[in-house]
């Protein structure tokens, strides 16, 4: 059976999203960063913890067993939790893991977490794998995006100044979000400033700090047996998880990788480019926004750039890209991301947004890309 | 005393020097780096993947100057490319001197370096030809 049918013959719904605030790492521990998300999210949905029936913690920097020692704090009720890892995706695969739950009947109540705090270095397997290669250690992820960023702006005639003008635009909606890490606007001049690599500046590029989010997803029967608030549910339409598949030589992965995630994603929800009001997407540096604008047919290849000059993916233009602030100002602790991506959206989609509300908001987009390749995209209904 | 590349299983300290790629003799794909597990393309075993050797020549096709970096070496800044050799795979290298463009034409070229023990070896790295 596959995930379309699960989804539409067992409706799944976001009844509760809870956050700590993304921060550079301090002292606090991930204990206390997780259970403040979750009793966020418990007292959003008027739900009880007793209630929940299973766990899902999205974290790839913690170390081996964190869920338990975190949520048992709320109460040692015995549920079975789990912990996921996804690269920059395991918030986003705890979500689709909560998701297939509620899906499959198995569960009525389900918490989906992400938590992390930085630690040296990301710890990548694929750099284990006994592969060499001529690049060593001479390509770092924005480096990575920096080459792509090139190839971008060469082929469509794109400046630096453009492609800067993403992060003017979520480093001002981030500057709205009391969750944000970064929450001060900025100047397309010190957007320009302090290059990193290739025309990628430090604004152009994310912050990894520590933070949690945390989201309860719900069947109807949950719903119901629970009297949740019925109109602050947001259905979830689709959840799909790829991987890289073996594309032409030299096209960038992360672009055609999302192009057939996200064509998945529309086909399983049943909408197109066009009927998304507010789109959260990696945007850990500022090209990718540009990539993935043009990837998921929300606009023309090349037309990204212009789109983002002219407002239009601004809040109360025809798609809002990530009003939440994005990866670039609301920050990318890894583990809560894209969990923190789902709050976003079904805040918006509720009309719930305060000074960063898209204006009619009803169809929603969250998408992830992580080492690997893996990409999970998500599409919320209000 | 030859001079030893960083893997040898990538290169051949040559005049000039040939990259080690390989083709799956299931599929014909050929790829760079060569995998020591199987072919992504058809799946086929790791036995079935034959030495090939790559010319190490090729065009620009993205290119950026690093300034800041995670480790200690190389020391920034330095300059990366996608390289797209003549035979075919799309690689990243860095590529000697300043000023690179997208189109260039690119020759490899051995540069001498440590490994982590400090022993001596040689890198490949790309060179624009003028």
């Amino acid at each position: 059976m596959s995930d379309r049918s699960l989804l539409s013959d067992r409706p799944v719904f976001v009844v509760g999203i809870g956050m700590h605030p993304y921060q550079r790492r301090s002292d606090i521990t991930y204990v206390e960063l997780g259970i403040t998300a979750v009793r966020a999210a418990l007292v959003d949905a008027a739900v009880t913890w007793t209630e929940v029936e299973a766990a899902y913690t999205g974290t790839a920097l913690l170390g081996m067993g964190s869920s338990r020692v975190m949520l048992s704090r709320l109460g040692a009720t015995g549920i079975p939790m789990t912990q996921v890892e996804n690269a920059s995706a395991s918030g986003s695969s705890a979500v689709a893991q909560a998701c297939l739950e509620v899906a499959s009947g198995r569960s009525d109540v389900v918490l989906a977490l992400g938590v992390d705090k930085p630690r040296g270095g990301l710890g990548a397997a694929p750099a284990q794998a006994g592969i060499p290669n001529l690049e060593g250690g001479s390509i770092v992820p924005f480096t990575h995006f920096a080459l792509l960023a090139s190839e971008y702006m060469d082929l469509h005639g794109v400046s630096d100044e453009q492609v800067a003008r993403v992060a003017l635009k979520n480093h001002r909606n981030g500057s709205l979000n009391p969750f944000a890490q970064r929450q001060k606007v900025r100047t397309l001049d010190e957007i320009l400033s302090e290059p990193i690599s290739g025309s990628l500046t430090r604004l152009q590029c994310c912050p990894v700090g520590e933070g949690a989010a945390a989201v309860i997803v719900a069947s109807e029967d949950g719903i119901n047996r629970l009297n949740v608030d019925r109109s602050r549910a947001v259905q979830v339409l689709s959840s799909v998880t790829r991987t890289e598949g073996l594309y032409e030589e030299g096209v960038g992965i992360d672009a055609a990788l999302t192009a057939e995630t996200g064509m998945a994603a529309f086909e399983e929800a049943d909408v197109g480019p066009s009927d998304i009001d507010v789109l959260e997407v990696h945007d850990a540096f500022a090209i990718e926004e540009l990539l993935y604008a043009e990837a998921l047919g929300l606009c023309q290849p090349g037309e990204a750039a212009a789109r983002v000059e002219s407002g239009d993916f601004d809040i109360g233009g025809s798609c809002a890209f990530s009003p939440s602030g994005g990866l670039l100002a609301m920050g990318h602790p890894i583990g809560p991301t894209g969990v923190g991506q789902i709050a976003e959206v079904v805040r918006q989609l509720r009309g719930e947004a305060g000074d960063r509300q898209q204006p009619e908001a009803r169809v929603g987009m969250a998408h992830m890309v992580g080492i690997g390749a893996v990409c999970v995209v998500h599409v919320l209904r209000r | 005393m030859t001079r030893q590349p960083r893997h040898p299983q990538l290169l051949k300290v040559t005049d000039p020097p040939v990259m080690v790629g390989h083709r799956c003799t299931s599929c014909l794909r050929i790829a760079f780096p060569p995998d020591p597990y199987g072919c992504e393309q058809c799946g086929a075993s790791a036995t079935e993947l034959e030495e090939f050797e790559l010319e190490a020549k090729g065009s620009v096709r993205a290119v950026a100057t690093v300034h800041r970096h995670h480790h200690l070496t190389p020391a920034t800044p330095f300059t990366v490319g996608v390289v797209e050799l003549v035979g075919g795979p799309v690689l990243k290298a860095i590529v000697e001197g300043e000023a690179v463009a997208v189109g260039d034409s690119v020759t490899g070229v051995l540069v001498d370096g440590e490994d982590h023990e400090g022993n001596p070896i040689v890198d490949l790295h790309f060179r624009v030809v003028t």
